[in-house]
């Protein structure tokens, strides 16, 4: 993984431009196009969020390295306050949109100033925590707003052609956000701050000794790859019109985290691919396989053991290797 | 009041069992060990199966099931934490997950997802001036601090507890001693893992025992071994009794809050030098301006 990354620096250091861009836009918006041939639509227009949702946490995890197993709270959160302005603001859906994102900002930017200042295990499990405490919440705590287990369904009004229950718009509404959400993630990380997030990674005492610091860069990794999640969050609650306390459960994290893994981590492909590979994987394998979990859990031993650098990492090395063959054999 | 108490510090003393392996691996090899749920729900449902087999004799299932999970706690340890060893954390959570799952799975696949109750072995409540005392968690109770006193003794007088011991205070200079340290770390593990076995079956007929509960304890067990500070033993006591008596306290007033008032018990003392840093900066800057 690190030969990877060694590599990609190399590449990306430089400002993002605008072609690079452009291409970055037409790859994700065909490879979409491509599968809505072979794919339900409202299947697709779920793995567009869960794409959303994956790639906000590859800059966390990925970019930043950082492991949080409390990603879906920040989800649940956009889910929750999108859901809760259709139901008691009005039904207009940009409104809950910016509700939801204000919301998923407000939450991590205060959990985020003390969160960032623990490490490792400590960072990993604070979250869990945290994450726990939103769900009871959710569950129980705030019942009188959440409907508790029951859930919370909310409906959107159409605006022109602009209607959520219709699903190929849904779709291509939700398509355009991705594609957004993934050229803003290709800026940010290309950016020099992008540079400074993977440094952090890499050694952050020497980073600080830069004179940079990192405590701010750390903070502000934090709230965007949060936000970022909200963000997710409130497309499902408008595409869904409704939530439920399990969709912000704890234990759902590990679907993003072996998503960024099985894609390869710190790679912005890499999390789209393995979004979308493992919800193919869990919407086909699920009802294939009844034991659906072990297979899982012995995938995610396999990725641990043999193949760490995700299906983007493999074939990256894979062309690297082919590419080299080719110049020496002539 | 008192029965509030006597759960508390039942619920601790459950705690404290399952929270030994768990703190230990982290201490020495530094590997937050996520598989400790598999080996204590499958122990559980072990102990389950052995129950009427053998006449429903309490203690002679217990020791089976026991005996049945230290070969299984020895293959997590020999195939997957030691190849994880000095790696980082990250895979080690996510391969010790992956175990969880699986044997979650398993336990579904082979008992159902039904709850399965076990019935109190003792049974005949005490009373005792005028108070109904549950004979039962007290016994329970008593052999935490057994095990408390008897791993004191081992870890002082044993060279598998002096190496542990040493491990937790400076694990790489313990391999630099020139012993086969992972053999030690090994027999630790394994301890640790039968340990928490123990303590799932005692918790079976206070409890309904479902595939899940893995994960469940789990995350309390985690709240525990951070909160008495992470591979200190005699505060992974202290802090197992003391949130065993938050849970029981915060569930009588307050019963959904029970388990997530844990949480934020730990959230606080994990961030308990955050926050104050926080203060400073605040207070500092407001000083300066």
């Amino acid at each position: 993984m690190h030969s990877v990354a060694d590599k990609k620096n190399l590449i990306s250091i430089a400002p993002v431009g605008t072609s690079q861009i452009v291409r970055d836009l037409a790859i994700v918006a065909a490879a979409f196009l491509l599968l809505s041939l072979f794919i339900p639509l409202h299947w697709l227009t779920d793995f567009a969020i869960f794409c959303i949702l994956v790639l906000s946490f590859d800059l966390l995890y990925g970019y930043m390295g950082h492991l949080s197993f409390g990603h879906m709270l920040y989800y649940g959160v956009g889910a929750y306050a999108a859901s809760l302005s259709l139901l008691h603001l009005a039904p207009n859906p940009f409104l809950a949109i910016g509700v939801g994102i204000v919301s998923g900002f407000a939450v991590s930017a205060l959990v985020g100033l003390v969160v960032v200042q623990v490490e490792g295990a400590a960072f990993a499990l604070v979250n869990l925590a945290i994450n726990q405490i939103g769900f009871w919440l959710a569950f129980a705590g705030l019942q009188e707003y959440t409907h508790g287990e029951d859930g919370l369904p909310s409906s959107v009004e159409a605006l022109g052609f602009l209607d959520f229950y219709n699903l190929p718009v849904a779709l291509g509404f939700v398509l355009i956000c991705l594609v957004l959400v993934f050229c803003l993630l290709r800026i940010l990380t290309t950016s020099p701050y992008g540079v400074i997030i993977e440094a952090i990674k890499e050694n952050e005492d020497r980073v600080k000794f830069l004179g940079y610091n990192t405590y701010a860069y750390k903070w502000l990794t934090f709230v965007i790859a949060s936000t970022l999640a909200a963000f997710a969050g409130t497309l499902y609650a408008l595409v869904k019109g409704f939530v439920a306390p399990t969709d912000l459960s704890p234990l759902e994290n590990t679907r993003i985290i072996f998503s960024v893994l099985i894609g390869g981590a710190g790679n912005l492909y890499g999390a789209v691919v393995g979004a979308v590979t493992f919800e193919m994987l869990s919407n086909y394998l699920a009802t294939t396989i009844s034991r659906w979990e072990m297979v899982l859990g012995a995938m995610l031993l396999v990725l641990v053991f043999w193949f760490r650098q995700g299906i983007t990492g493999y074939s990256y090395n894979l062309f690297l290797k082919m590419r080299h063959r080719r110049r020496v054999g002539g | 009041m008192f029965d509030t108490l006597l759960y508390g510090v039942t619920i601790g003393a459950i705690l404290y069992f399952f929270s030994i392996g768990l703190s230990i691996t982290f201490g020495t090899m530094h590997i937050v060990n996520f598989a400790h749920g598999m080996v204590y729900s499958l122990g559980v449902y072990l102990f389950i199966t052995f129950l009427p087999w053998l006449g429903g004799i309490f203690p002679l299932a217990l020791a089976m099931a026991v005996a049945a999970m230290l070969p299984v706690a020895y293959i997590v340890e020999r195939f997957i934490i030691r190849r994880l060893y000095g790696e980082s954390l990250d895979y080690a959570i996510i391969a010790t997950y992956a175990v969880l799952l699986i044997g979650a799975d398993l336990i579904k696949y082979i008992w159902g997802t039904a709850p399965q109750p076990v019935s109190d072995p003792v049974g005949v409540p005490l009373v005792v001036f005028g108070v109904v005392i549950q004979f039962y968690r007290v016994i329970v109770f008593i052999s935490a601090i057994v095990l408390f006193l008897g791993l004191r003794i081992f870890f002082s007088r044993n060279v598998v507890g002096k190496v542990v011991i040493a491990a937790l205070e400076d694990s790489d200079g313990v391999r630099a001693l020139g012993l086969d340290v992972n053999k030690y770390f090994s027999i630790a593990f394994v301890i640790g893992s039968g340990l928490a076995v123990l303590g799932g079956v005692l918790y079976a007929p206070i409890t309904t025992s479902e595939p899940y509960m893995g994960f469940h304890i789990l995350l309390l067990a985690f709240a525990v071994v951070i909160v008495g500070g992470m591979g200190n033993l005699t505060g992974t006591f202290i802090s197992a009794f003391v949130l065993g008596i938050v849970i029981a306290v915060t569930g009588r007033y307050y019963s959904s809050a029970a388990d997530t008032m844990v949480f934020v018990v730990m959230v606080l003392v994990i961030l308990k030098e955050p926050l104050l840093n926080s203060m400073r900066r605040l207070i500092g800057r407001r000083a300066r301006a």
